[in-house]
């Protein structure tokens, strides 16, 4: 039974199962963009003041949730290249990209929402939070259902309306708890039902870290920072790599002796320190993190493209197409891209695999983008002053890390044996 | 063949100064293209500027860029760094004892990854096929990718937080110097238990893993099948023959392994509070403290050339057929 399982199977599942669970989420989401869409051609509200990123992320999110069902059942190629058999490290990969892609799905809340630090700080795992909520009194005069929806929609770091608590007690106030101090609320002021006010509560599914924040929510989240640079750096390297090698073997000579020292160079010196001083240098945001670490990683892939391309360089059809007239651009796309495409593909793997590594060690260092987003090289970093407190803090971020390292060594070297079957 | 030897040698040692010399010349370049002045972090906003000016010459930032370059330079092949910003102490004597703990922690943690990673090797080879070699092959695979610093905080919440048998950083005891001379050296063994495993157990699964899987590739060639048809022992043949054949290509690996350890195990280091080069290079980078900088950097590209060099004598050794390798 088991056996049986494809790999587009388990895709859909996923799928499936992200779509029950947030049913309510993503019908709010479908009407929103309707009348977002209405709103277009009748014209009464301003877009661009209400259109921002999160927005956009979780509209796209609903959007591949149902096209990406629907483009796997009806492609055939599509279904025949996802029908291998699944396997653990797939599964988990497959795991890993849905945390990517339909994060604000997953988890309804911001990753840094923080409220009453006294009461949610350092809970650990399945811990429940009872609130009360105040009753809306800021927003009475724009009664507009589609700024209504986006409240609902889209997650805010903080909500001055939600009070966390420790226990209540109804007299003619309202008078709750936290953490042995005591406070007074109004009991006109929240929501209630029959005079008697709505205590619901929130589970902190892996615990919360020191400010209160949820670790389900920032490890989801992190997923992003760690694919987003990941991808990003082995983009930047294997264009690199490819360039550089198309023109060591183009040109020979004197380029081929300087590239090749240089990739000498950089391999014998540990590139952490290399990155550590461009970023504490340049600055760490995203884009330039995403540059240094393509930047370190591009020599082996150099090393494994020259040596194909040398093999490419006296083919009849390469020196044809060399002839004719073609652009070297248009050389290197059409005609060495496809053939090297597949012994590359295992070596961008395991690139991918060392950046991410690579990424949250840096976030570990304090010198990632972990300050500014959920990073789990930084979620572990603020857990290491807790430890004798709080194994989650480093136990779960740490836990994802390395099952997100296994499993995509695993698949490289999957497919590397797929591809070159004597190698054991 | 003697002459080729040294000739060959010669060649080598030249290129790794021109690499290293090279790398040098990069980091000042990028330290001086950098935006952001130096002097500042080490000023009051309240100084004169006449004070601040003459920080400024203090540090030799006054100068264009090719004299700043040239000096630099010259000084170099004089053994001259600088003196650091942060330390107002000459580059060298705030390395030293840093480096001393280096080298000393990491060829200890050197010499337990080699020798743990063959004798496991052996073990497994010696069970091949059975239960045991399989688990160990996937617990090395398991533990080649787990990050340093998730292994080091395990070992950390295992045996400092809940077992409480091992301290959790530094390399003494508060009361270290009240001790005497065995004591003392128990307590450093003490504080470097857990650092070691963190920085040895990747580099145990790096060359168990690949010492291995050579034993089964040499082990299936044809001289190996012929010399058990000629009726050697087993014993005779691995000694002799499958041993040095399968460690051959092991050897560059070690060279690798051991320059990068010699430039400083950051996140061992980091984890545990040690006063290593790692956790100085990446302070000095952050404090902006760069005569202090190039020097860790020139150290570490030092050590990496010098340990390559030294696998390469190595394999000359064992095999002189590398040496023509090395001479084409």
């Amino acid at each position: 039974m088991l056996n049986k399982i494809k790999i587009w199977h388990f895709i859909l599942f996923v799928l499936l199962t992200i779509a029950v669970i947030r049913y309510t989420h993503l019908f709010n989401l479908l009407s929103l963009l309707l009348s977002l869409i209405q709103s277009l051609f009748v014209g009464n509200i301003n877009l661009s003041a209400v259109i921002d990123i999160s927005l956009i992320d979780n509209i796209i999110s609903l959007l591949l949730i149902i096209s990406l069902p629907i483009t796997i059942l009806r492609s055939g190629k599509i279904k025949k290249l996802l029908s291998r058999r699944l396997k653990i490290a797939d599964s988990l990969l497959i795991l890993l990209l849905a945390c990517f892609i339909f994060a604000p799905v997953i988890t309804l809340q911001h990753p840094d929402f923080q409220k009453n630090i006294s009461v949610t700080k350092i809970l650990p795992p399945f811990s429940l939070v009872d609130y009360i909520e105040l009753k809306n009194r800021s927003n009475k005069n724009d009664d507009n259902d589609v700024k209504k929806l986006i409240n609902k929609v889209v997650p805010v770091s903080y909500n001055e309306n939600i009070i966390f608590i420790d226990s209540l007690k109804v007299d003619s106030s309202i008078i709750y708890y936290q953490s042995g101090f005591q406070f007074n609320v109004d009991k006109n002021s929240l929501v209630s039902i029959n005079n008697k006010p709505v205590i619901e509560s929130k589970l902190f599914l892996l615990g919360s870290d020191e400010f209160g924040r949820d670790v389900f929510t920032r490890i989801v989240y992190g997923s992003r920072i760690s694919l987003l640079v990941g991808f990003g750096a082995v983009l930047v390297s294997f264009i690199l790599g490819l360039t550089f090698a198309f023109i060591a073997v183009e040109q020979g000579g004197f380029a081929n002796l300087f590239l090749s020292r240089l990739t000498d160079l950089f391999l014998s010196f540990p590139a952490i320190f290399l990155v550590i001083l461009i970023i504490a240098l340049f600055g760490n945001s995203i884009i330039s993190i995403i540059i240094v670490l393509g930047f370190s990683g591009w020599m082996s892939l150099f090393k494994v493209t020259k040596s194909e391309m040398l093999s490419i360089k006296n083919k009849e059809y390469y020196l044809s197409a060399k002839l004719i007239g073609l652009k070297n651009i248009k050389l290197l796309i059409r005609e060495i891209l496809p053939v090297i495409i597949v012994p590359v593909t295992v070596n961008l793997i395991f690139q991918l695999s060392n950046v991410i590594l690579a990424e949250s060690a840096l976030s570990y260092l304090g010198i990632g983008t972990g300050t500014e987003y959920p990073s789990w090289g930084s979620m572990i970093e603020a857990g290491q002053q807790y430890i004798t407190q709080s194994w989650w803090l480093i136990f779960f971020p740490g836990f994802t890390l390395i099952i997100s390292l296994l499993s995509i060594n695993e698949i490289g070297r999957e497919i590397n044996k797929f591809l070159n079957p004597t190698i054991n | 063949m003697k002459k080729d030897f040294y000739w060959a040698i010669l060649k080598r040692v030249a290129s790794s100064i021109l690499v290293l010399l090279l790398l040098v010349t990069f980091i000042f370049l990028l330290i001086r293209l950098a935006p952001g002045n130096p002097t500042q972090k080490y000023l009051s906003p309240q100084l004169s500027p006449q004070l601040a000016e003459s920080v400024t010459r203090s540090f030799g930032l006054d100068k264009s860029i090719y004299v700043q370059y040239s000096s630099f330079v010259l000084n170099l092949f004089s053994g001259d760094f600088g003196i650091s910003y942060n330390y107002r102490q000459p580059v060298f004597t705030v390395i030293k004892d840093y480096f001393l703990f280096t080298l000393i922690f990491s060829s200890i943690s050197f010499i337990i990854q080699l020798l743990l990673g063959y004798l496991l090797a052996k073990y497994s080879f010696r069970k091949h096929g059975k239960s045991i070699d399989k688990y160990l092959s996937k617990l090395s695979i398991i533990l080649f990718s787990v990050p340093t610093f998730v292994i080091g905080l395990i070992l950390v919440y295992i045996f400092s937080v809940k077992l409480d048998v091992l301290p959790t950083s530094g390399i003494k005891s508060i009361y270290h110097d009240d001790l005497d001379s065995i004591k003392k050296l128990t307590d450093f063994f003490i504080h470097l238990v857990l650092p070691m495993i963190t920085l040895s157990l990747a580099g145990i699964a790096v060359f168990y893993k690949y010492l291995r899987d050579n034993f089964d590739s040499v082990k299936s060639s044809s001289y190996i099948l012929n010399l058990r048809a000629n009726g050697f022992t087993e014993k005779e043949i691995f000694k002799k023959h499958l041993l040095p054949n399968s460690i051959q290509p092991l050897i560059s690996i070690a060279g690798i392994e051991f320059g990068i350890l010699l430039g400083g195990a950051l996140l061992t280091e980091v984890i545990f509070s040690l006063p290593g080069m790692g956790r100085l290079t990446v302070t000095a980078i952050l404090n902006r403290d760069f005569p202090l900088v190039i020097a860790c950097t020139f150290i570490a590209g030092l050590m990496m050339v010098l340990s390559n060099l030294a696998a390469d004598l190595i394999k000359i050794k064992m095999d002189k057929r590398y040496l023509k390798e090395l001479i084409n």
